[in-house]
């Protein structure tokens, strides 16, 4: 939650998760360049200048496919949520691996005085006018732009500027950034390296990255289709029974937005499903101390009104309910945020 | 995620496989063949 804009807060889970992330890539360099220099052939020994282009390169490719199968996988199965929490740490962490692999990449040219071929190889226009052979900076450049704005603008101060649903929209733009990079890939490395690790690992990465997304979207795809409302605009939500103590059921009209309906003890309550926060589904999480708590990064609201409790100010949609021949109904249309809504059932 | 994240995902992730599934293939296929090593040209040659 927050009071319109709020500082970042460092907790437990964020250093550990944090403490992980650095671990992991710090292992992974260091083992790349420890034992591409131990398996190469005698002659072939791989200058350091080489190796951490390619270290620092296959990792920021690996980050930032486990950073795109994060989302499928906590839809798919919410175990895989703490590893949503801290997202944003794991893109800049890869962004800025990303850019020491451009720098990398500069700095072999400068280190033989070969900064005007660089340069020669990104303008001359033939160089774009195959498939094959095409120059591939232009497309990890592009890419790392990409990684820029989404990095300079991951901070939840933008987040708030720009409104949520603008925010996720720009940053849809990671799946053209990860396009890039396959091709960057698949067009640079793989061309001159015949090992057949390298399209494997590329085409096995990706199709993985790939499958999850897909599965996870026919997955979702039920519930978007929605239930359709009786002529007042109502929805079956089921009997109070089927709705969790402490948790909800999503429904939506078709087409519409979901709703989540929560239930604590004998108060039925209905709220948007879209977090204030990072639009975070909060139907999926759970009522603690009383409030609905999202999922994502644990931002609060009230049952009764989806107001968050004092003195933070986020509200959420609220839904009319009732009760009718013992099954909770909802009313498709969204009240004004922060209106009371809630009903107590008879136990 | 609102809804129409969601149907933008459901469209955008077939259209982005099928799009790398090309494009690795035929870099792949059109990628040119490994130079021969002295060793290969030379028993090549011979055979020849």
């Amino acid at each position: 939650m927050s009071t319109g804009f709020q500082a970042v807060q460092w907790n437990r889970a964020k250093i550990v998760y944090d403490i992980s992330l650095a671990s992991g890539v710090t292992l992974y360099i260091g083992g790349y360049m420890t034992m591409a220099r131990a398996l190469a052939a005698p002659g072939k020994m791989p200058g350091w200048d080489d190796l951490r282009i390619q270290a620092f390169g296959s990792c920021a490719f690996f980050m930032i496919s486990i950073i795109l199968a994060i989302g499928p996988l906590a839809r798919i199965n919410p175990r895989f949520l703490p590893l949503l929490y801290n997202r944003r740490h794991f893109g800049v962490l890869a962004f800025c691996i990303a850019a020491l692999h451009g720098y990398f990449v500069v700095d072999w040219f400068a280190l033989r005085g070969a900064l005007p071929d660089f340069w020669g190889e990104i303008t001359t226009a033939s160089n774009y006018a195959k498939f094959v052979g095409i120059t591939i900076k232009p497309l990890g450049i592009a890419a790392l732009l990409i990684f820029f704005i989404m990095a300079a603008t991951s901070h939840d101060y933008w987040l708030n500027v720009l409104t949520p649903p603008f925010w996720k929209a720009l940053h849809m733009m990671i799946y053209a950034a990860y396009g890039l990079i396959v091709m960057h890939v698949a067009l640079g490395l793989m061309q001159h390296d015949y090992s057949p690790a390298i399209p494997l690992v590329l085409g096995g990465t990706s199709g993985t990255v790939a499958l999850l997304h897909i599965f996870a979207g026919l997955k979702e795809r039920a519930t978007d289709a929605g239930l359709a409302p009786d002529r007042e605009g109502w929805i079956t939500v089921g009997p109070p029974a089927s709705i969790s103590d402490k948790r909800a059921k999503i429904v939506a009209a078709p087409g519409g937005e979901r709703i989540a309906v929560f239930r604590d003890g004998g108060r039925i309550g209905a709220v948007s499903n879209l977090c204030a926060h990072q639009n975070g589904p909060v139907g999926e999480g759970e009522i603690i101390d009383g409030c609905i708590t999202c999922p994502w990064h644990g931002w609060q609201y009230k049952l009764e009104d989806g107001r968050s409790p004092p003195p933070f100010k986020e509200e959420l949609a609220t839904y009319r309910v009732r009760l009718r021949e013992g099954v909770i109904e909802v009313h498709a249309g969204p009240l004004p945020p922060g209106t009371p809504a809630s009903l107590v059932v008879p136990a | 995620m609102r809804h129409s994240h969601r149907k933008a995902h459901r469209l955008i992730w077939p259209l982005l496989a099928a799009a790398l599934l090309a494009g690795v293939t035929m870099a792949l296929i059109l990628r040119p063949p490994p130079e021969k090593t002295a060793l290969q040209a030379e028993v090549a040659e011979r055979l020849a």
